[in-house]
């Protein structure tokens, strides 16, 4: 799959973010160039 | 983006996965997206339009934070309001917010009516049972149909204005935005996909940046989050071990009230892995009897925060709770349970002096701090404690050691934090000097082990006037918030002054070792 639920996609161009809210075959392009997936960096906390 | 994407995206991915727990009540993600729908047509029905503020006051509730993502939903500002406020307390935030509907709690409608004549809101409505002249949230959500709209929301706009208790005797409004709260839980947990992420129990009140995040991350990650209406011991206990908690967050008074409950030692507290603590610096000694006391599968953090940077500036984590090695490992572990951690990914601290000048390693001084979720203001007021390029002054003291661990070293303006509430003794004093027999004051912190700081007030009484401490504690007693009345006076012939006339705080608390 190109892209996964969930994820949050960053532009490293521009900084854009994008959100996948439902997953499917296609690239996901800003700036003319593929957007990297952001992970979240999980709190060792109740959060 | 708009928060009530938390609850919308979720809904549309896992929609039979239970979210909100309740007493009885059982929410699964659709249930709970459309009651915030239903509610969302009601706030529009009475009127508000987007922007407007909405406020509300009750205990910790399902409804409650549905009536936030429904606020959200309609693009209004939600007040969550202190409880535990006084009538003067409430009727100040309410105005100055320029709030239009009041959501108010059963205890709290007498409270509200008593008040309501000097109130600007158009109107009130209850959130659960009600009376007569008050219309119920329950019976308007059953009339009503799901609001399909989302409201267009700008990134700046002002999603939560939240009270925080400020160095005057007025309560500061922190406003923050959409983008505070989207920076913060996208940052720190991943979206409901239906993986177990198991379940959280919020016992802090939701008019607490802790409580706020915690249903704002559960909900958005898929984890259960069991709600309780007020803490109390016996219930935290009870719930961990029937719900399967995984994940909890309390402040230093609720753990040792947790250790001394006698169903603590007969609790299977087996589920918890996450016990986080914060609001306020935690005891040493009481953080080192619950290393000892629970299970060795929990692992404890310290958060460190502010209302004004939507939450945790830095955690001390799990491994730093575990005093394992060698003993000079050991040791410097245990020295190390007094620091509150290493800053989070997206934030930046650095340690300055009086002048402005950085300083290193070891050295104390005021903490400041750069994070991209930084409040947008105080609400009608300017933010003296901006700095130039995006840094922030904490207010708080401390020192960072050589290997990156954060230590607090107090508030810079003496505010008094018992119990995870925060207190400006200015806001005491001017109670005690409206007494005619006080000729002078000052109020201060004392260390306890079960609140972690208490009120205590030093009175120097007029040439001539006669009183007792039990006659001022009863002259606060309708004037404060029961958490704020000094509970040790002391009288005294005068107060220690520098040069200036600037009362010397330090010196009053030298004596009683705070």
């Amino acid at each position: 799959m190109a892209n996964t639920l969930g994820k949050r996609y960053q532009c490293e161009k521009c900084g854009t973010e994008v959100l996948c809210n439902k997953a499917g075959q296609g690239e996901i392009e800003c700036c003319d160039a593929q957007m990297k997936i952001k992970e979240a960096k999980p709190l060792p906390s109740s959060d | 983006m708009n928060t009530v994407n938390f609850v919308t995206i979720p809904s549309s991915i896992v929609p039979d996965q239970e979210i909100i727990v309740y007493g009885e009540r059982r929410l699964n993600y659709a249930q709970f997206a459309d009651t915030v729908a239903r509610l969302s047509t009601v706030f529009k029905q009475q009127g508000l339009k987007p922007r407007d503020v909405i406020a509300a006051l009750d205990t910790n509730s399902d409804l409650y934070i549905a009536t936030y993502y429904a606020a959200a939903k309609a693009g209004l500002t939600f007040l969550p309001l202190n409880y535990r406020a006084k009538e003067a307390e409430l009727e100040y935030m309410i105005n100055t917010a320029d709030a239009k509907v009041l959501l108010a709690g059963d205890r709290y409608l007498e409270l509200v009516e008593r008040i309501s004549a000097r109130l600007k809101l158009a109107r009130i409505l209850a959130f659960r049972t009600g009376k007569p002249s008050i219309p119920r949230l329950d019976d308007l959500i059953a009339a009503a149909e799901p609001d399909e709209s989302e409201a267009e929301v700008e990134d700046e706009d002002t999603s939560i204005l939240m009270y925080t208790s400020g160095t005057t005797s007025l309560p500061k409004g922190v406003m923050l935005s959409f983008r505070d709260f989207t920076a913060y839980v996208t940052a720190n947990v991943e979206m409901a996909d239906g993986t177990d992420r198991g379940a959280a129990l919020v016992c802090v009140p939701f008019y607490h940046i802790a409580g706020t995040t915690a249903y704002m991350t559960n909900v958005w990650t898929g984890r259960r989050l069991v709600v309780m209406p007020q803490f109390e011991a016996k219930s935290w206990l009870t719930l961990v071990e029937t719900e399967r908690i995984t994940h909890a967050f309390v402040v230093p008074t609720m753990m040792k009230q947790i250790l001394d409950d006698p169903a603590f030692s007969k609790t299977n507290l087996s589920s918890l892995t996450n016990l986080a603590y914060g609001g306020a610096p935690m005891p040493i000694q009481v953080i080192r009897r619950a290393i000892e006391a629970f299970p060795q599968t929990v692992g404890f953090v310290n958060a460190y925060g502010q209302t004004e940077t939507t939450s945790s500036l830095t955690v001390l984590g799990p491994d730093d709770h575990r005093i394992t090695g060698s003993p000079e490992e050991r040791e410097k572990k245990l020295k190390r349970l007094n620091s509150i951690g290493k800053p989070l990914p997206d934030v930046e601290i650095r340690v300055r002096d009086e002048d402005g000048k950085l300083l290193g390693h070891g050295e104390v001084g005021e903490i400041i701090i750069r994070t991209p979720r930084i409040m947008k203001g105080y609400a009608g007021r300017a933010d003296d404690a901006a700095l130039a390029e995006g840094w922030r002054a904490t207010g708080d003291l401390g020192w960072v050691d050589d290997e990156g661990y954060v230590y607090f070293a107090g508030r810079k303006d003496d505010m008094i934090i018992r119990g995870g509430e925060n207190i400006a003794p200015a806001e005491i004093e001017a109670v005690l000097m409206s007494h005619p027999a006080v000729d002078e004051c000052a109020v201060i912190g004392v260390p306890s082990e079960e609140w972690g700081n208490t009120v205590k007030a030093f009175v120097v009484t007029r040439a001539g006037a006669r009183i007792t401490p039990e006659e001022l504690t009863e002259f606060c007693r309708s004037r404060l918030a029961s958490f704020k009345r000094p509970e040790q006076i002391e009288f005294i012939d005068a107060l220690p002054k520098n040069p200036l006339g600037k009362i010397l705080r330090k010196d009053l608390r030298a004596p009683s070792g705070a």
